[in-house]
């Protein structure tokens, strides 16, 4: 598949990044090479493994146990417009 | 005594006999770290004010002939992506230049609990994406032993800070190799844990599945005190580890490597990998059949493959992972915006560095409609024949043992404008990650430049025990510990 600058747009909006003409074309150019590289996984033979084997690496979930967070001012420490326990963004709705 | 030289191992001794206090210690370390990290830039943000005062708690309680912690008054410098209460976390990127968290991650509690006393932030490519730590927003560390030079990545101002003489022990985090290049590029010792081993609960993640915090030290010694420490189940982390209790890796270091089992895979030593490299690493073979160790060629076709498929896979997971930094609730926030959607898109721009946007674009490129099976699942995949591969490996070889990284240290900016060229500089790394398994890298040799050369030990799953007692031996063999860079104060 070849890469150009609409795909490079479309797949930047979907990431809500911007890149402008030249950044795009340098990065369409830079992404053709790097996905052809990728396309060597099609020389490996895959179809003998099992997708949903369980791995030896088991997660582990704790008990859910409801409790009380205390120091909600740290939480919002690092939150740059706050009032009232809510977070203030600009208008969502017009 | 050498402060620049010294191990973690030799400041425990010198407490417990009273040669030299702990601020005696921290101070030097400053000392070293405000002559030459002007020049070396291993650091972004220094906390001596607060560890001066950790000093001289310890230096009271050893005074009061207290109980000492393992790592009681032993600086640490840590990667600037594991948050510290209090102290600025920028993950080198101008999205989080100024976060301050308000919590511990894990491995800082335990490092703290363990008397282990802070002396900085080091620096790193942005949210530890690059080989080099040339993609940092604030600036470019330089290898202590060439300042031409890089020090390797993401990790590189962690393995810097060690080799330049500025802190006995560092933390690091290892998502495609991000400690045991560093190490090698910088001629230390670089730890990667099993996947789960360490908590990853406050490691501003990268790739959650790949992720993993370790060491870097002057021995293999101070590797296992520090893995010590630093290992164990956390119940905040659903992917750590839990009946792997704590262990002594030190216990079993001096027992040799008679009759242990190693496997060179050959498909590792073939075009592509410098001739230096693959000199000194056969050398370091031949040590190891000397001291006992049985060395045996086998096949390991992972190489090719194994790279798209960890950048397939790190890179869908860093696209989902970085989508929380939308300018709203932490982090960079944009001046110029006129809604919620150029908020979003502009605070991402504008924050994010080119080679973090470059992965959430392939991140956000494999998962998307029409791609997913063509990458993703494919990368998937082949992960799970790598494990198996890994798998039947170990069944025969107690470790494997391989180059770090094809190259020597490269020159800064030799690689910037060519990621493709830079990715290639992890292939002997990155399948470690993702099988999950642990591997040291310890050095074994110089190029006639007078580069440091690192030597790659992988181990099966939880078997840190082995591969410790394997590098032990073969360091000690070597004897390069104590070869350290000569610094010099400006460029």
């Amino acid at each position: 598949m070849k890469t150009d600058t609409d795909v490079i747009n479309y797949i930047a909006a979907l990431a809500k990044l911007k890149f402008s003409n030249d950044e795009a074309e340098k990065f369409a150019e830079e992404f053709q090479q790097i996905m052809m590289h990728f396309n060597n996984l099609d020389t490996v033979d895959l179809s003998s493994v099992d997708m949903n084997g369980l791995d030896q690496l088991q997660p582990f979930l704790r008990e859910d146990v409801l409790k009380i967070f205390k120091n909600e001012a740290e939480l919002f420490s690092n939150v740059r417009d706050f009032k009232d326990n809510y977070i203030l963004t600009p208008k969502v709705i017009e | 005594m050498n402060i620049e030289k010294a191990t973690i191992e030799e400041i425990r001794e010198g407490y417990k006999t009273k040669k030299f206090t702990v601020k005696e210690i921290v101070k030097a370390y400053f000392e070293r770290i405000y002559k030459y990290d002007d020049t070396i830039n291993a650091f972004i943000t220094l906390c001596e004010e607060t560890a001066l005062v950790e000093a001289q708690r310890v230096d009271e309680k050893i005074r009061n002939n207290e109980k000492m912690s393992p790592l009681e008054g032993i600086p640490v410098a840590v990667k600037d992506l594991i948050c510290t209460k209090g102290i600025k976390t920028t993950c080198a990127s101008k999205m989080l230049e100024n976060f301050i968290p308000p919590y511990d991650a894990t491995v800082m509690t335990k490092l703290k609990e363990s008397g282990a006393i802070m002396i900085g932030k080091t620096n790193m490519d942005e949210f530890a994406m690059g080989s080099s730590t040339e993609n940092s927003a604030f600036k470019i560390t330089r290898n202590p032993w060439n300042l031409k030079k890089v020090p390797g990545g993401s990790s590189g101002g962690s393995a810097a800070a060690v080799s330049a003489g500025f802190a006995p022990l560092a933390i690091g985090s290892d998502t495609g190799g991000s400690i045991r290049q560093p190490a090698a590029f910088c001629g230390n010792v670089g730890l990667k844990p099993t996947y789960g081993l360490v908590s990853r609960y406050g490691l501003i993640a990268f790739a959650s599945s790949l992720d993993q915090i370790g060491t870097f030290t002057k021995t293999v010694k101070d590797a296992a005190l520090g893995l010590q420490t630093i290992q164990g189940h956390d119940p905040m982390d659903a992917t750590s580890a839990q009946h792997h209790g704590t262990k002594n890796y030190a216990i079993h270091l001096e027992d040799g490597i008679k009759g242990m089992k190693f496997g060179i895979p050959k498909e590792f030593y073939q075009e592509g990998l410098n001739e230096e490299i693959k000199t000194a690493i056969m050398a370091s073979v031949e040590r190891i059949t000397k001291m006992g160790g049985e060395v045996e060629e086998f096949s390991l076709p992972i190489t090719d493959a194994g790279l798209s498929a960890y950048y397939i896979i790190s890179s869908a997971e860093a696209s989902a992972n970085l989508a929380r930094y939308d300018g709203i609730r932490y982090g960079y926030r944009t001046e110029n915006f006129t809604d919620i959607d150029t908020l979003m898109l502009n605070s991402r721009t504008e924050g994010f560095g080119s080679e973090v946007k470059r992965r959430i674009m392939m991140g956000t490129y494999v998962l998307s409609s029409g791609y997913y099976d063509a990458y993703y699942k494919k990368a998937m995949l082949f992960r799970k024949k790598v494990k198996s591969i890994f798998n039947d490996a170990f069944e025969k070889y107690d470790a494997i043992i391989s180059p770090v990284s094809p190259v020597l240290p490269f020159d800064i900016g030799e690689k910037t404008d060519n990621p493709i060229q830079m990715y290639l500089s992890d292939i002997y790394t990155i399948n470690v990650n993702v099988a999950g398994l642990p591997a040291i890298s310890i050095p074994c040799g110089f190029s006639e430049e007078g580069l440091p050369i690192g030597i790659q030990l992988i181990g099966n799953l939880y078997e840190e025990e082995k591969l410790l007692k394997s590098a032990h031996a073969l360091e000690q063999d070597l004897g390069l510990c104590n070869t350290i860079p000569t610094l010099k104060e400006v460029l």
